[in-house]
């Protein structure tokens, strides 16, 4: 049998590849985070879709169409201070509690909700991960990404809120971004960490939403740390969610500018979460696609 | 061609560093396009004995090595491959041989479990109809979503469209969502807008009969011209007479691993004897053949 063996491709094959040089764990990373950001920019674009068709069905067919992303969280702000205001007569963190709920509410329905459907994303998209190469890292993104659309357009209708509840609009509030993207980052840690842990332990998917409802009781959302000791409030401190609903308080409750030390804590736990959740990520992405 | 410059994909599986400028002096037309070195892909089964939160704690707990899965196999073995500029592959094989598993392994879906994989292009994977489709969209939408995974941009595929209406003859339902196409429809689709491209690499797997018979030998004739505007092209099919047709580089897999590479006629003959012969004997030996 007259088979061409492909003798010389061999030997030019062993000149191009030389022993890899042992390489530092940094230089990986580094180089790991180069690579995602090139992919990033390339599909950059498929995340754009993949958002807006999200919201854009989500909507689809209803008669006020896209309104909706702005109806449904008054509606639901109106539900919540109705039920909450009445049943349960709590003394706000100055000013009215509606409004200190409503401030709570915001921030954490957007990382409650980001969190939970990062936690089923790389399955969800099983069929695309399984036939086609799509960087895995935007699937939790979009979650993320979606989520924060529809938490900004809460925001947005809280404004509307705000003077009917006897807030002022402050110059403090030019620090929501701020506080928005350190939410964010923080979320997005978390999700991929969630994301990752769901897609080898499917175990995980049901424990998420038990212990988000956990923490969501354990951190003063529906009532203001006022109501507990000067003694027993350090135990809030222990919880990482704590200082990010806090600032969401500070500037829309008091209009007061956080103080700096809140505002720190909350980058060092934002920066903490998203360098855990990548490497916890990008160190386990090649095995996902064998585990779907 | 349009993407002039290619985007340059590299992959490490064991070996993970090894400085990116390595190539720059390199002479580029002789690069190959896909180079593969001793690649193996591993599948581990963890279905008859799920690895669960629970068994991981307990291991942990226990201090217990991690068991072996009782299956794992190997569906790819020490793959050498060199693609270079203008070779038109072809993969014949018995099934389970690994040939499907080949060509998603450089679609970039399956990491290698060992080996370096290195492909520098774009690809585009023609593997399974419809990757990437959302049946919520329309037509018109999900080329647009299909391009944008392939990366192109929105500009690009807009002036795509019309071709692929044109092929596909959909242009009427373009605006109507995917989930209310009949099957055919949709795989046409996915022939259309996948095969309107200008991919550097192309990968095919056995969907050259999609639809009635008109639109079969249409396909073909599609399948060709793309062909003809790519770099390389990987075809795998059971349909011999095809591969002989379109490629000039035969690739022989059994078993996860390469019997025989050589001009197309020489391996499927010799895949032929093999098939035909009675005795499993007629088998090449893989380390004579392979390279």
């Amino acid at each position: 049998m007259n088979m061409d063996v492909c003798n010389e491709t061999t030997t030019e094959a062993v000149e191009s590849f030389p022993a890899p040089p042992s390489v530092r764990l940094s230089e990986v990373w580094r180089r790991r985070l180069a690579n995602d950001r090139a992919e990033l920019v390339r599909f950059w674009p498929v995340v754009q879709n993949m958002v807006v068709t999200e919201l854009r069905v989500r909507y689809q067919r209803s008669f006020m169409g896209f309104l909706w992303t702005l109806i449904n969280p008054l509606l639901m702000m109106l539900v919540l201070s109705v039920v909450f205001s009445s049943l349960m007569r709590i003394e706000g963190g100055g000013g009215s509690y509606t409004l200190y709920l409503l401030a709570g509410m915001v921030p954490w329905t957007f990382m409650a909700g980001a969190v939970t459907e990062s936690s089923v994303c790389i399955i969800m998209n099983e069929s695309l991960i399984r036939k086609i190469y799509v960087p895995k890292l935007i699937f939790p993104l979009v979650r993320v990404l979606i989520n924060l659309i529809t938490g900004m357009l809460s925001l947005a209708a809280l404004f509307l809120l705000l003077v009917p509840l006897g807030a002022r609009p402050s110059a403090a509030m030019l620090f929501l971004p701020v506080a928005v993207g350190l939410i964010f980052a923080f979320t997005l840690g978390l999700g991929l960490l969630v994301a990752t842990a769901n897609t080898f332990f499917r175990d995980c998917g049901h424990l998420v939403g038990v212990f988000i409802q956990a923490w969501y009781f354990a951190t003063p959302i529906i009532y203001p740390v006022t109501q507990f000791e000067e003694s027993q409030r350090w135990r809030f401190w222990l919880n990482p969610a704590f200082y990010f609903i806090e600032i969401f308080h500070d500037i829309l409750c008091k209009g007061a500018w956080p103080p700096l030390s809140l505002v720190l804590t909350a980058a060092a736990l934002a920066t903490a979460s998203l360098g855990i959740g990548y490497v916890t990520f990008k160190s386990n992405e090649d095995k996902m696609v064998f585990r779907l | 061609m349009s993407r002039s410059s290619p985007t340059k994909t590299r992959w490490f599986s064991d070996s993970e560093g090894r400085s990116r400028g390595l190539r720059k002096d390199r002479n580029k037309a002789a690069e190959p396009l896909i180079e593969l070195r001793d690649v193996s892909l591993k599948f581990v089964n963890y279905s008859d004995k799920s690895y669960t939160l629970k068994r991981a704690f307990l291991e942990l707990l226990l201090r217990r090595d991690r068991q072996v899965p009782n299956s794992e196999f190997w569906a790819l073995r020490d793959i050498n491959l060199r693609i270079r500029r203008g070779e038109r592959i072809g993969i014949v094989g018995s099934n389970g041989a690994g040939k499907s598993t080949l060509l998603r392994l450089l679609a970039r879906i399956y990491p290698p479990t060992h080996g370096v994989l290195d492909v520098r292009g774009m690809v585009a994977p023609l593997i399974e109809m419809g990757a990437g489709f959302n049946s919520e969209l329309t037509g018109f939408d999900n080329i647009l979503l299909n391009g944008a995974m392939l990366g192109f941009t929105r500009k690009q595929m807009l002036a795509k469209v019309e071709g692929i209406h044109e092929f596909t003859g959909l242009r009427e339902f373009a605006h109507l969502p995917l989930k209310y196409y009949s099957s055919g429809m949709y795989s046409r689709l996915a022939f259309g807008v996948a095969t309107e491209i200008d991919p550097e690499i192309l990968l095919v797997d056995e969907s050259l009969g999609v639809g009635d018979a008109a639109f079969r030998a249409k396909a073909k004739e599609r399948i060709r011209r793309v062909m003809d505007r790519s770099h390389a092209v990987i075809l795998v099919s059971h349909e011999l007479n095809t591969l002989r047709e379109l490629c000039d580089r035969g690739l022989w897999m059994q078993k996860g691993r390469l019997v025989a590479d050589g001009p197309i006629d020489e391996v499927l003959d010799a895949y032929i004897q093999s098939v035909n012969a009675p005795a499993p004997a007629a088998e090449p030996d893989p380390a004579e053949v392979s390279g």
